[in-house]
């Protein structure tokens, strides 16, 4: 349950790399030698281990088109584990290394085994989960909120590992994961009193009450307008929570309902700080649809909030229809000239009121566009500055008919060759959609701001919102092959 | 000053090894505690300087001694510490607490990890916190510190705290918000390990576990420090939950009350810590009810549907961990397929990290099913009740990332192929689905990736088709029609994007040797020959990089014996013959390449006249003539060998490891094969083969020892005047021998060495000093080494000697990394690391570096004016103090006059000054190159003997000592004569 090492390293696309922090942690490699016996192998220093890792990780000599140790198909990288082959030897192996990495930041560890030889399965080490989550706790903070990383940020959070370590990892068994920004109203000590303060609840809240619920639902969409090909689209939502309520261990009850013919909420995961769950909350699942449960809620969330925002709860859920449906047809008129043609049509339970619309079309494997004939039917178009994406700004509002046309030609004979996808070769090609609605959830979930239930003193001020937003909304070319999504159509 | 520490302990951080190189551990260390006792230096400043002995404290204490002391020293800087710096007070306990541990002082019970034991029980129990107080949060941040550190050598060391259980509990118990979740982590680990030690104990009962618990268990650790019992309890518990053999039970029979409220108490506070502590608890009490027979796992059953509804990945997988261990014990096969369910879900939620997903379907290859069916451990199978309809949501897509692609496909093919199975013995009773409609699918997968490929994707997309067709033939090379196709299809990737060859051979090659039906790779080359000789008909349209490809293509498909070579032969004759091409000699490489597997072809027969007459017209048209002679060389041997003997000739380099034992033929250098690959790589010996020997007992004293070297001094002045140490020191800057000591060696063999190294050749020797101390050393060559054979030679050949002239930096031993390349006598040429060597403080010795024409008076005066001047206490006015460092030191030893004497003539006898005054004692003048001096002055007295020790480099002191520690106690143990 205890972790050798760990690194943070930073890279672009394989060049400039660094290990930018890197900690030891003596005492368990002591464990692991004791543990290990002869097939103990020792953490070489931080040069030694990046470059393995890149090689692993497939990063490494960036500008070889082949070599053989990185890029053998035997290499069968199924596992978040990777072996590091120290030397030749079938003994010099660093297993399991850990890593995780976004943007230019590759974070990795290595856990203990506590068995010896033959290896144990991945699974019967809780070393591994917990070395996931203290690597992905860092991740967040590290990346601040943005998934950019920039230099000077990054920088400044790197400083600050050592004395995040000795918080929340200090001789290599982790405690915690670090708090992504510190509460806003700072919490004052607790005072020693019998009832037992949560270990994740560092103080109490003094002053106003307030809490707030925030329900956002999030749609992923592929739609390719071929009858031979069913479109998708699944719905899933998470409960933000941030309650400023006094006491040592407050308790919350946050209430999800659902409407009368909405279907059940599915794969329910809840904080650890929810105290009690109901089985019936648990079974609806989005693997097998058939289960004949009719739970549908109230789906009630009893809960100690810790002094941050967190996420209480999330659930996914299937909706008939999917909130805009939209058709996109490209066609090559003559050589470096196509004809575009998108409708969109927002679905008539789909409240007409958005905080933003969009719609863009990259064109991916040609030249730059040089001459944009197309007309809108609403909203206005834009082309990016680097003349290969079409944006569509649709504003706040479709109008009364619900339906939307795009269409014209577009000329590819830019002086410069656009970007390169090898999955959109030829006509194969598609519309992503970005839009957010405010007050709005496709499943039809609320809280109710009278279902939130305080138990402590003072009255608190409720605040509940709600809103939808779309993220990988697809619609596909339908006059050429398009990447199939998932195959749960075929059974 | 602050900032030049900062930086050196970042660059140290970063490479420990090169940091060394330049300055010494010892010295490092003495520096890094010195800060810490230095007031000017801030907290933040020492906090960093602990970093080095928190990561790497074997390199800074490489001995339980160093270790030690290294822990008194921490200790008293913790005692003078004011409490208000909580984290450098909490950085100093993790830092002692790793010295401790890693020095093997905890182990071993030393002195100072006991008084650390206590002071960190002590810090514990200081309930002196007063919750109005001004430092709080300081002094809890102490205590919560001071338990992991107990947590960590409890860990470390199994057993430690069991006395103290009983303690630990009612401090947990009586505990307020943060120290709840320390203790509790603390108490369970103790607990688990005094059960697991219960456990593996013959004629352990409830009685000792209401000892354990009453924290009376009998524990060795104070009783008998040395107790063998100690000892070989003292090492890491293994985990019980890992299946690797049977878990040690206890049987306590019903009566384990006490346990039993404990656990309870401590799982319905669990929600209370962060998750991170709370799956760590629950592992713990895991193992512990897996241990006890006594207390029933429904313990758990509470906190079960919390734990399974948890959106935290260690939580739920503690409860996978829960259902390994207790199956169905504590769930029932409906909580088992609720469980399943969950995971599956969990495998591709939308709102879990990539990492957590991919581990969670390595969960669910590795599911804790009630009643497994498969019962080998650790191998990848599906739960029975993962049916086809579940797996669906699992399927890969071209979406997924390639990690996350390959699990997919794995449980997916794993999933289809029983679904396969269990058609057939259903006789396709469902004739729409039973088409396979899984392995379709999985195939349409795989032909958009190939899609993807074939337009021209990165190397991230060819590399992942690559693992996933690999993949897919793993699972589904028996249908025939995916493996035809897939083979046409690569055939058609190859030639277009030729450069894609390594790739497609390589998948050919593991095809060839893993568990894809026989006979694949084999067709699949077979298709490539056709595809190439098929394009090549027309070779005007071939570009020179296709040829390059084509060509090495060809070679691999002329390495199978079943594949018939005609049409091979054919192209080659067609690319050798245009004349456009004729002179590229990388071209007439490739070629010859393909040529040379073809003569050791089975098939050979029939090539030969076709084969001959490519030869021929290489050897007669090609336009360079390197390429024109090996053609010719194969040409004659293809022609006047029968095929057994040029079998013979060309196997040198088919042997797949390229060992010794075949002699390379020199036919193979121009093939561009495994053969050149071997002849041209050096290989790595796996273990030394040979070692550096010294010559002499005392470690390698030579030459330059025994008489006064007349070079060494240069051409000096003549017999020097008053001011002998000034005309001392100018001619010893003159000198460039002075400081140089040069040691001698013998090479010979390693016991364990093969038998393929029996005669070197060539051996060049390497030396790379370690710590930086000496200055680079130039190679040395040794021209042969043969190894002593047991039948009696008429006289065995002397061992090669080795002499090394060392030019030391710093006056202290060191070690020398050895490695040296050399050839056998298969003309292979291999790397070999030798054992280090190790320059002892002796073997730095040298008499005072002056002419021989300078007397022993004249030696004498000079060693009485050095004396003088170490020995004075001001400083020297005006000028530059010639020996700032210097230092006057004395030991003792009871030593008798014969040993005495014995002593000197053995050890300094060639650096005596002689002192016709003094009959008695004995002057030693040690010179330590390159300008450091030792002078000794050795006088028996009544009952003991002094050695008075002066010296320009104080440093230089703890060597003089240990070295003194070891002849004067070595010879009064052993004798004088011995």
């Amino acid at each position: 349950m205890s972790l050798r090492a760990l690194w943070i390293i930073t890279h672009e696309k394989g060049e400039h790399v660094s290990v930018r922090f890197s900690r030891r942690f003596p005492t368990v490699e002591y464990r692991a030698k004791s543990l290990a016996g002869t097939s103990y192998q020792a953490v070489p220093e931080d040069s030694t281990v990046l470059k393995l890792l890149l090689t692993e990780l497939g990063l490494a000599d960036p500008d070889k088109p082949y070599v053989a140790q990185r890029d053998d198909c035997l290499n069968q990288q199924r596992t978040p584990a990777l072996e590091l082959h120290v030397d030749s030897s079938a003994k010099g192996i660093l297993w399991p290394v850990l890593s995780i990495s976004r943007g230019p930041l590759i974070l990795a560890c290595l856990p203990l085994v506590e068995a010896g030889e033959p290896r144990p399965p991945l699974s019967s080490l809780l070393s591994v989960s917990q070395g996931l989550t203290l690597l992905e706790g860092l991740q967040n903070v590290l990346c601040g909120s943005g998934i950019k990383t920039d230099g000077d940020g990054l920088a400044s959070r790197l400083a600050l590992m050592p004395s995040v370590l000795q918080q929340v990892c200090p001789l290599g068994t982790p405690l915690d994961v670090p708090q992504v920004g510190a509460p806003s109203t700072a919490g004052v000590p607790a005072a020693g009193g019998s009832q037992r303060q949560p270990a994740w609840r560092t103080g109490q809240h003094r002053g106003r009450a307030v809490v707030s619920v925030a329900l956002t639902e999030t749609v992923r969409c592929m739609q390719y307008g071929n009858p031979s090909k069913q479109d998708l689209w699944d719905v899933y939502g998470t409960v933000t929570c941030k309650c400023e309520v006094e006491g040592v261990l407050p308790s919350v009850t946050v209430t999800l309902a659902l409407p009368a013919n909405g279907s059940p909420l599915q794969d329910i995961l809840a904080h650890p700080c929810v105290t009690s769950l109901d089985s019936s909350i648990l079974n609806a699942s989005s693997v097998d649809d058939g289960d004949g449960s009719a739970f549908s809620g109230p789906y009630k969330f009893p809960f100690c909030p810790p002094l941050e925002p967190f996420k209480l709860c999330s659930y996914t859920s299937q909706v008939p229809v999917p909130p805009i449906l939209g058709s996109f047809q490209l066609k090559q008129e003559e050589e470096h000239q196509l004809r575009v043609c998108v409708s969109l049509k927002l679905h008539e339970s789909v409240k007409n009121t958005f905080d933003y619309c969009e719609a863009r079309l990259p064109f991916f494997n040609r030249d730059q566009m040089s001459s944009v004939e197309v007309k809108v039917s609403s909203g206005h178009l834009d082309v990016n500055k680097e003349k290969n994406l079409l944006v569509w700004v649709l504003g706040q509002k479709f109008p009364k008919s619900r339906e939307v046309t795009m269409e014209g030609g577009i000329r590819f004979s830019g002086p410069l060759p656009g970007p390169v996808d090898p999955l959109c070769a030829d006509l194969t090609a598609y519309v992503k959609l970005y839009f957010k609605v405010p007050d709005l959830t496709l499943s039809g979930c609320s809280v109710d701001q009278h279902s939130v239930q305080v138990y402590s003193c003072a009255k608190p001020k409720i605040l509940t919102c709600r809103e939808l937003q779309s993220k990988e909304y697809f619609i596909w070319n339908s006059t050429a092959p398009a990447p199939v999504s998932s195959g749960r159509m075929m059974l | 000053m602050a900032v030049s520490w900062v930086e050196r302990i970042a660059s140290f951080l970063r490479s420990p090894s090169q940091f060394l190189s330049s300055t010494t551990a010892e010295v490092f260390l003495v520096e890094l505690l010195r800060e810490q006792r230095d007031d000017r230096v801030t907290y933040d400043v020492k906090l960093i300087m602990l970093s080095p002995l928190c990561e790497h404290p074997m390199l800074l204490c490489p001995s339980a001694c160093v270790g030690e002391e290294t822990s008194l020293e921490l200790m008293s800087v913790f005692s003078h510490c004011p409490a208000k710096h909580a984290e450098f007070r909490c950085q100093l306990l993790l830092t002692l607490t790793t010295v401790l541990v890693s020095t093997c002082c905890v182990s071993t019970h030393s002195h100072a990890s006991r008084d650390f034991l206590e002071l960190l029980l002590q810090l514990v129990q200081d309930t002196s916190y007063d919750p109005h107080g001004d430092v709080p949060s300081a002094l809890r941040s102490t205590r919560a510190a001071a338990c992991e550190c107990l947590r960590e050598l409890e860990a470390c060391s199994p057993g430690l705290l069991s006395p103290h259980l009983e303690l630990l509990n009612g401090l947990r118990q009586q505990e307020n918000p943060r120290h709840h979740q320390a203790l509790s982590g603390l108490y369970a680990v103790v607990l688990r390990n005094g059960v697991h030690l219960l456990a593996r104990q013959t004629g352990a009962g409830p009685e000792s576990l209401k000892a354990l618990l009453g924290g009376n268990a009998v524990v060795a650790w104070d009783a008998e420090p040395d107790s063998a019992a100690l000892i070989n309890r003292d090492a890491p518990l293994p985990s019980v939950l890992v299946p690797v053999g049977a878990a040690p039970t206890f049987q306590t029979g019903p009566e384990c009350k006490e346990l039993r409220s404990v656990l309870s108490s401590l799982l319905e506070e669990s929600y209370l810590l962060t998750p991170l502590s709370q799956a760590a608890l629950l592992h713990a009490l895991i193992e512990i009810v897996a241990m006890v027979s006594g207390v029933s796992p429904a313990i758990f059953k509470a906190q079960l549907l919390r734990l399974l509804g948890t959106s935290k990945v260690c939580l739920f997988h503690a409860t996978l961990l829960m259902k390994a261990a207790f199956t169905d014990s504590l769930f029932s096969a409906e909580d088992e397929a609720f469980v399943l369910k969950r995971l599956v879900a969990l495998c591709q939620h939308p709102l879990m990290s990539t990492a957590a997903k991919l581990f969670y379907t390595d969960c669910l290859l590795h599911f804790p099913e009630n009643r497994p069916i498969g019962g080998a451990d650790g191998e990848e199978a599906l739960p029975v009740l993962l049916t086809p309809r579940l797996a669906a949501a699992l399927v890969p897509t071209v979406f997924n990332d390639p990690a996350t692609m390959l699990a997919r496909l794995n449980v997916a093919a794993l999933v289809y192929l029983e679904e396969e199975e269990g058609e057939e013995h259903g006789k396709e009773e469902d004739v729409r689905g039973g088409a396979g409609g899984g392995p379709t699918y999985l195939w349409d997968h795989l032909k958009l990736l190939l899609h993807v490929a074939e337009q021209g994707g990165d190397r991230g997309g060819v590399v992942t088709f690559f693992r996933v067709a690999f993949l897919f033939l793993c699972h589904f090379s028996h249908v025939e029609r995916y493996a035809a196709d897939l083979r046409r299809r690569l055939c058609g990737l190859y030639l277009r994007h030729t450069r894609l060859a390594p790739h497609i051979l390589n998948l050919a090659d593991r095809a060839q040797d893993g568990p894809v039906e026989p006979g694949w790779a084999v067709a699949l080359l077979r298709s490539l020959q056709g595809a190439v000789v098929t394009a090549g008909a027309s070779l005007s349209g071939v570009s020179l990089p296709d040829l390059h490809w084509h060509l090495r293509v060809l070679a691999r498909v002329a390495e199978e014996g079943q594949i018939s070579q005609g049409s091979t032969v054919d192209f080659l004759f067609a690319v050798t013959s245009t004349a456009s091409r004729n002179g590229d000699w990388r071209l007439g490489s490739d070629a010859l390449a393909v040529c040379r597997h073809l003569l050791a072809h089975p098939g050979l027969d029939a090539l030969l006249c076709p084969l001959a007459d490519v030869l021929q017209h290489m050897a007669c048209h090609h336009g360079d003539t390197d390429i024109q002679d090996h053609a010719r060389l194969y040409y004659t041997l293809l022609t006047t060998l029968s095929q057994e003997k040029l079998g013979g000739v060309l196997s040198g380099g088919a042997t797949k490891e390229g060992r010794q034992d075949k002699k390379r033929s020199l036919t193979s250098i121009v093939a561009e094969s495994q053969d050149l690959t071997s002849a041209l790589t050096v290989h790595k010996a796996r273990t030394p083969v040979f070692q550096l020997v010294a010559q002499d007992r005392l470690g390698g004293l030579s030459g330059s020892t025994g008489t006064r070297d007349d070079d060494s001094a240069g051409t000096g002045p003549g017999v020097p005047d008053a001011d002998v140490l000034s005309s001392y020191r100018s001619q010893l800057c003159g000198s460039s021998t002075a400081s140089e000591i040069s040691l001698s060696y013998e090479l010979r063999y390693l016991d364990a060495s093969g038998p393929g190294f029996d005669q070197l050749f060539s051996i060049r020797l390497h030396f790379e000093p370690s710590d930086g101390r000496y200055a680079e050393l130039s190679d040395v060559c040794v021209p042969r080494l043969f190894r002593e054979r047991a039948t009696p030679p008429s006289s065995p050949p002397p061992p090669p000697t080795v002499t090394l002239t060392l030019s030391p930096r710093a006056p202290y031993p060191g070690t020398l990394r050895c490695s040296a390349v050399f050839t056998t006598q298969d003309e292979l040429t291999w790397h070999s690391a030798l054992p280090d060597v190790h320059v002892a403080f002796r073997q730095m010795f040298k008499p005072l570096p002056v002419p021989a024409s300078w007397g022993p008076a004249v030696q004498l005066r000079a060693f009485e004016q050095l004396w003088d001047e170490f020995c004075s206490s001001e400083e020297s006015g005006g000028g530059e103090d010639p020996s700032p460092d210097r230092a006057s030191s004395l030991f003792c030893s009871q030593l008798g006059e014969a040993a005495l004497e014995a002593l000197v003539e053995k050890h300094f006898a060639p650096y005596r000054v002689a002192d016709p005054c003094d009959e008695v004692g004995h002057k030693v003048l040690l010179f330590l190159p390159p300008r450091s001096h030792m002078l000794l002055k050795i006088s028996p007295q009544e009952d003991a003997v002094q050695f008075n020790m002066a010296t320009d480099n104080w440093r230089l002191l703890p060597h003089v000592n240990d070295f003194l520690r070891t002849v004067t106690g070595w010879e009064t143990q052993n004798g004088v004569d011995s």
